[in-house]
């Protein structure tokens, strides 16, 4: 690879969404390449040998390893490239593009170009400290993402006896692999009232094995000089701090933590873009383009997916659209999608940019809390572009729509609307 | 009974608990008695301090209160056992390493343990980091001497040991006006404690060097001898610098206790057998007290104080430039009031520490209250920093006297035993003077026996592991072609490479933990908190230093990562560091 390499769309992690992205420009006809961190492409799905992925996209219930490998081989066939072990250092913004640094092995420290960029970046789980837990610092307190990566890539157990803090997905999974790889899963514990994972999974993970999870609940304190000895677990009020007086101690040898994912954008960031305080992620227009124009966001970078298929349908979406980024000559006029706190905890796209041809728009969101039989609206002025009836929404399962705009005259509006009416 | 001791002992009884009787132990106040709490027994010892006795000893004890013995090293084995040494320094702090290096100039033989697996593993790892201009303490005090000598110092020291150093300034402000008088408090005590370049700054000042500080800035003072570093890799560098030049250095090794002869230690008695030295330095940290009575010899008393420690992300770095601190005003018995907030030698935005009084010497448990506490304090000097800025927060514990302030001396009554005691803040800034002060008292002590002399070949220089993510994209390349492992980063938020944890790992003080490793190299130590290059760190540990995985510990003794194989084992070695 020479150090002067230009490419039309360059995506930055092979995990679902990247490589979903990367197929996408391919397929579209731009020169795409794939960077990647780690050794082998399929980010995260590696470790996640349990199945249920991919009944979205393929019909069909696949282990995360098959799930990447389809993608694997779909880039394959397009001939794109995936750079793996390597690192990107910095993204520097270019009158023509991108420049980008990175380091690996083979080539040291080296730089390409891009037209466009697709950050897919994946995410992080929250720690310990994040969610304030205190007392002592033994080993044996570990993300669940870590443990599963103990567990299934390498053959090794972090416990024996543990206590899982948090519903999440990765949390409840865990509960279910540690239990059959014979560590006792004392319990699941949730600060929240109502679970964080998908309700298939509180009944596949947790009632199928008989783990008690333990609403509004949360660790206090962790005792243990080198190895965790118990919890301290206390309940919790409804604005989730410690009732007094109500500490137990549960004794175990290990702290699974599933309190939560922070998507990866300290590349956006440091570029400088905009991000959305309720996702953690870019705001972006519903051609996935981020506040700078040529940068793209998708998948668990752009905000926490509960479901790879969709993470993969961003990644695609984001990739066509980067491809089609340096055939554009017209400006963006973006349109504010307005919604209320009360309703929803986040929706993406946040805007729509009102000059795209791209008028068939794909919303994701999440209602704040659980609500039964209420209606999603969407108004553009007294117009009503939408309305649906929900049986149920939750918040741990994102709710998707689609819109076409065409019927629609958007370039006098200044502002769309999502609303939740009662039912 | 003296006058003196009667008036003490009468003021104690009244003021605080009948229970408390005193005497007098050579040129010691002893205090004895059970009283109802750890309030009364440090308001005892503090009042009892400074009254003309050359220290407080106190062997009170609080009503129900259950203090645990020094953890102890897990390992007991006979590989120090008829070791004789010219020197035995007890202790692998700053301290100890630092007075380890500067006795290795010397023709004599030197061995220091520790009890703990690592060295920098109490107060030494659990500071701010803070090279202090030498303000706080009192003039004419030994800490406000070692402060300033020892932050002079630095910029040679870090430079021979290869240990970044920033002296970035502090900046103290205050937010009313009127407290600009202050300044001609402060120019009198830096001119007493030879402190050089105190500035004045007006509001527009502080603001134009520190743009995003709270508007409600009234001023401040500039100190621009403050200087920031690692003090666990500075420490670290000290013994790794003693080490090539003959030191010895024994881990996971603790002093049970010493046979004297008269007045000289004749051996000292450890897990790992009888050392028999000519002198021996007390560099215990919190339990130099304890040292000091096995050798009949204890005139002081250490009373911990704990502080805790808020670590922010350093995408936050980029909004500080120094140290900021409050005016901490200036307590008279230079007690260290709450910390500041610090742009660390990494770009973290570091804050605290806070300080308070109570029992434990190596409770490094950390609670709620004070954290919040902290948050509370100081977020709002900086307005845009929030609570998810945090990504981790810990716990440290000074060795503080009665009388606040160093003890650096001889023994008066043992002729090998040399003390370095009550080592808390300004500590890390003075321990190169310290280091020096000692070098001289143990030159002192050994010639009184043998005959002490240079060495010829001393080597003042020590190389670092390179910090490949601080170098040139040139320069990186090429370490990178020399060695490619430098080029595969494990450790994504410091960009650390797997070449420079196997560096780390086979360090000439080798280090098998997985706290180690972050202290050498800060695998792990960045916003995700190791949550991806952990088992990365395990494995590469398991693979330099051979053995099982399930070895592997966090922090030596049995605090093992993982507890056993899975059903089917392990069968994948997918790792990436396995190749």
């Amino acid at each position: 690879m020479k150090s002067s390499s230009t490419y039309d769309v360059i995506v930055l992690g092979a995990g679902p969404a990247g490589l979903a992205a990367g197929y996408a420009a391919s397929k579209a006809g731009a020169s795409t390449l794939i960077i990647e961190r780690e050794e082998r492409a399929g980010g995260i799905l590696k470790q996640c040998i349990h199945d249920g992925f991919g009944i979205i996209r393929f019909q069909q219930k696949l282990t995360g390893p098959e799930y990447a490998e389809r993608y694997i081989r779909l880039v394959e066939e397009q001939a794109v490239t995936v750079l793996t072990s390597t690192f990107v250092i910095k993204v520097n913004k270019k009158e023509d593009g991108f420049e980008l640094q990175l380091v690996n092995e083979k080539s040291g420290v080296f730089s390409l170009k891009a037209k466009a960029l697709v950050l897919a970046n994946g995410c992080r789980e929250r720690t310990s400290k994040q969610v304030f837990i205190h007392g002592a610092r033994p080993a044996g307190v570990y993300s669940a993402g870590t443990a599963q990566y103990f567990v299934n890539i390498m053959g090794y157990l972090p416990c024996k006896r543990c206590v899982i803090l948090g519903s999440g997905d990765i949390g409840l999974i865990m509960a279910r692999r540690l239990t059959l790889e014979g560590t006792e899963v004392v319990g699941v514990y949730e600060a929240k009232s109502t679970p964080s994972g998908l309700a298939r999974n509180i009944s596949q993970c947790l009632e199928d094995y008989n783990i008690p999870l333990h609403l509004s609940h949360t660790v206090t304190r962790i005792i243990g000089t080198d190895r965790v000895e118990a919890v301290e677990i206390s309940k919790v009020d409804e604005a989730m701090r410690p009732i007094a007086g109500t500490q137990q101690l549960v004794e175990c040898d290990g702290l699974i933590l599933s309190v939560g994912l922070i998507p990866e954008n300290e590349i956006a960031e440091d570029l400088g873009i905009k991000l959305d305080a309720s996702t953690k992620g870019p705001l972006v227009d519903q051609n996935f383009m981020t506040s700078m124009e040529g940068v793209f966001s998708c998948g668990n970078a752009l905000h926490v997916n509960d479901l790879v298929d969709y993470v993969s349908e961003s990644g695609e979406l984001a990739g066509e659209f980067a491809a089609a980024y340096g055939r554009r000559h017209s400006e963006r006029r973006l349109v504010d999608i307005g919604y209320s706190n009360k309703d929803f905890l986040y929706v993406v796209p946040q805007y729509i940019d009102a000059a795209s041809d791209n008028k068939n728009v794909v919303l994701y969101f999440r209602s704040r809390d659980v609500r039964y039989d209420a209606k999603v609206a969407i108004k553009c002025g007294n117009d009503k572009l939408h309305e649906k009836k929900h049986s149920v929404m939750r918040p741990p399962e994102m709710e998707k729509l689609e819109l076409d705009l065409n019927k629609l005259d958007i370039n006098g509006a200044n502002k769309l609307e999502i609303l939740m009416l009662e039912g | 009974m003296s006058k003196l001791l009667k008036r003490i002992e009468n003021e104690l009884q009244k003021t605080i608990s009948k229970a408390i009787s005193c005497s007098e132990w050579r040129s010691s106040i002893v205090l004895e008695g059970e009283v109802n709490s750890w309030d009364e027994l440090m308001s005892a010892g503090l009042r009892a301090a400074n009254r003309g006795y050359k220290g407080v000893v106190n062997k009170m004890t609080v009503k129900g209160l259950f203090i645990p013995e020094p953890k102890n090293p897990a390992v007991n084995d006979y590989s120090l056992e008829h070791k004789k040494v010219d020197v035995l320094i007890i202790g692998g702090g700053v301290i100890g390493c630092s007075i380890a290096r500067e006795l290795s100039k010397w023709n004599i033989s030197v061995l220091l343990v520790e009890k703990e697996e690592d060295l920098a593993m109490h107060a030494s790892s659990r500071n701010d980091g803070m090279v202090h201009p030498g303000i706080e303490p009192k003039p004419g005090s030994k800490k406000a001497y070692f402060n300033v000598k020892g932050n002079e110092m630095y910029t040679k020291v870090a430079e021979e040991l290869d240990v970044p150093l920033r002296r970035s300034g502090s900046v103290v402000i205050y937010d009313s006006y009127w407290l600009k008088f202050i300044y001609p408090f402060f120019k009198k005590r830096a001119a007493q404690n030879g402190i050089k370049g105190l500035r004045h700054l007006s509001k527009a000042e502080v603001k134009e060097r520190e743009p995003y500080i709270t508007d409600s800035v009234a001023g401040g003072l500039l100190f621009p001898s403050t200087a920031v570093l690692s003090p666990y890799r500075l420490t670290i560098a000290y013994a790794e610098n003693a080490m090539i030049n003959g030191a010895e250095i024994s881990l996971n090794t603790i002093v049970k206790s010493m046979k004297l002869d008269g007045n000289r230690i004749i051996s000292v008695e450890t897990n790992k057998g009888t050392v028999y030295p000519k002198a021996v330095i007390n560099a215990a940290g919190v339990f130099t007290d304890k040292i000091a009575a096995m050798a009949n010899d204890q005139f002081f008393t250490i009373h911990p104080r704990k502080g805790q420690v808020l670590l922010l992300d350093k995408k936050k770095g980029s909004i500080l430039t120094s140290v900021i601190g409050k005016p901490s005003f200036v307590n008279v018995k230079g007690v260290t009031k709450g910390g500041g907030i610090v742009k660390t030698i990494e770009d973290n935005i570091l804050i605290g520490p806070d300080a308070y009084e109570q029992p434990y010497r190596e409770d490094y448990t950390t609670n709620r209250e004070n954290i919040e506490g902290l948050m509370k304090k100081h977020f709002p000097v900086l307005p845009t920093l929030t609570p998810a800025d945090i990504i981790t927060y810990f716990a440290g514990i000074r060795a503080s006297t009665f009388e606040e302030d160093f003890i650096i001396e001889r023994s008066e009554y043992v002729k090998n035993l040399i003390h370095s005691a009550g080592i808390q803040s300004p500590g890390l800034a003075s321990a190169p003077a310290i280091a020096e002060e000692i070098e001289r008292l143990t030159c002192e002590t050994l010639q009184e026996v043998m005959e002490v002399k240079r060495k010829v070949n001393w080597n003042p220089r020590r190389k670092g592991i390179p910090e490949l993510h601080r170098m040139t994209a040139e320069e990186r390349s090429r370490f990178i072609k020399e060695r490619p492992d430098y080029g595969v980063i494990v450790c994504r938020c410091e960009e650390i490479s797997k070449g420079e944890i196997i560096d780390a790992i086979n360090s000439p003080i080798q280090c098998n933990t997985v706290d180690g490793i972050k202290r050498r190299v800060r695998a792990g130590l960045g916003r995700c908190q190791g949550g991806f290059c952990l088992p990365h760190v395990v494995k590469l540990i398991q693979t330099q230093s051979g053995g099982s995985i399930t070895e592997v510990t966090k922090k030596g003794n049995s605090s093992y990562m993982l507890t056993g194989e899975t059903k089917t084992g392990n069968i994948s070695g997918g790792c990436q560091c396995e190749k």
